[in-house]
């Protein structure tokens, strides 16, 4: 194949492939994902989401009460729990990309229970790199939403 | 053919929304986590914690990307959020970002005001604005410690 055709073929699909991907880029996308669990407890919850993200190579950082450290211990809430978890590999890639990705890395699971439920909640990442408008960054951003997603859904189960 | 790719990107990049604070500061990375948790205190909020992912992806043998997280809280902004809309939970504690650059460290802060459209009917929306506005103060004091 001649140089020319290569370069018409690069051409054609590119020509193809990248509105494609402009579309898939600029879907709007929810700033927050949402499970709930219900009929659950905060604790089991908890447990479900430990064992959740460790089942999809991510790795748990800590744990905290929403206002751990800014309250005696024993007044901690005990109805929100921060979960903060990663796959460095990931969090390489994205920072090497884009420094900014520091402001939604490490991972985050919000537990917030209420009435008889507890919900699963994180910001989406997919949604703020659309805010931070860096195209590169994007897909690595989908990739942990859909992470996001199976590690809630497993916990849920 | 790649100056008409990176046209394509720069017009997707084009519709950034979110415009971080920033603030910048000759000093080493011991000294700005020092002048923030001194900041932070003045605005009746505390350093609940520092997180060193610099040494975390080293430790795991990646690049050092120099940065480093701190979390700053305080214990009213928890309990208004929990009054006003318990999505707000999700922000706090608020996190700002060290960036060591050579010789001086960038903190970077996350943009509240592109919260702001799904809060526009509740009382979320004035907390925000109110955190908004303290961060910015924040980043003011670190900059005159």
């Amino acid at each position: 194949m001649t140089h020319a055709m290569r370069t018409l073929l690069v051409v054609i699909l590119v020509g193809l492939l990248l509105p494609l991907g402009l579309a898939r880029a600029m879907e709007p996308e929810p700033p927050l994902l949402t499970v709930s669990l219900p009929g659950m407890a905060l604790d089991e919850a908890y447990e479900n989401v430990l064992r959740s993200i460790n089942q999809h190579n991510y790795t748990f950082v800590r744990d905290q009460a929403i206002d751990s450290r800014l309250v005696p211990q024993q007044w901690e809430a005990r109805n929100v729990r921060i979960v903060y978890f990663c796959n460095f590999s990931k969090m390489d890639r994205a920072l090497s990309l884009d420094v900014r990705a520091a402001q939604f890395l490490p991972c985050r699971i919000t537990l917030i229970e209420q009435d008889d439920r507890v919900d699963l909640v994180a910001i989406n990442p997919a949604w703020a790199s659309q805010n931070l408008g860096n195209p590169l960054l994007h897909p690595l951003c989908l990739e942990l939403k859909r992470d996001y997603l199976a590690i809630m859904e497993e916990a849920s189960l | 053919m790649r100056a008409m790719l990176l046209a394509a990107m720069l017009l997707v990049c084009s519709g950034a929304l979110a415009t971080p604070q920033i603030a910048a500061k000759r000093v080493d990375m011991r000294q700005a986590l020092d002048d923030l948790a001194l900041a932070a205190s003045n605005h009746g909020m505390t350093i609940v914690k520092v997180q060193p992912i610099d040494n975390a992806l080293v430790k795991r043998g990646y690049d050092n990307p120099h940065v480093r997280l701190a979390f700053i809280g305080s214990e009213t902004a928890v309990r208004w959020a929990e009054a006003a809309d318990p999505r707000l939970l999700n922000l706090l504690p608020l996190r700002f970002a060290l960036i060591q650059q050579g010789d001086q460290v960038l903190v970077m802060t996350d943009d509240l005001a592109i919260w702001m459209p799904y809060f526009s009917d509740t009382p979320g929306r004035r907390l925000l604005e109110g955190w908004e506005a303290e961060l910015k103060d924040l980043l003011q004091d670190f900059l005159a410690q």
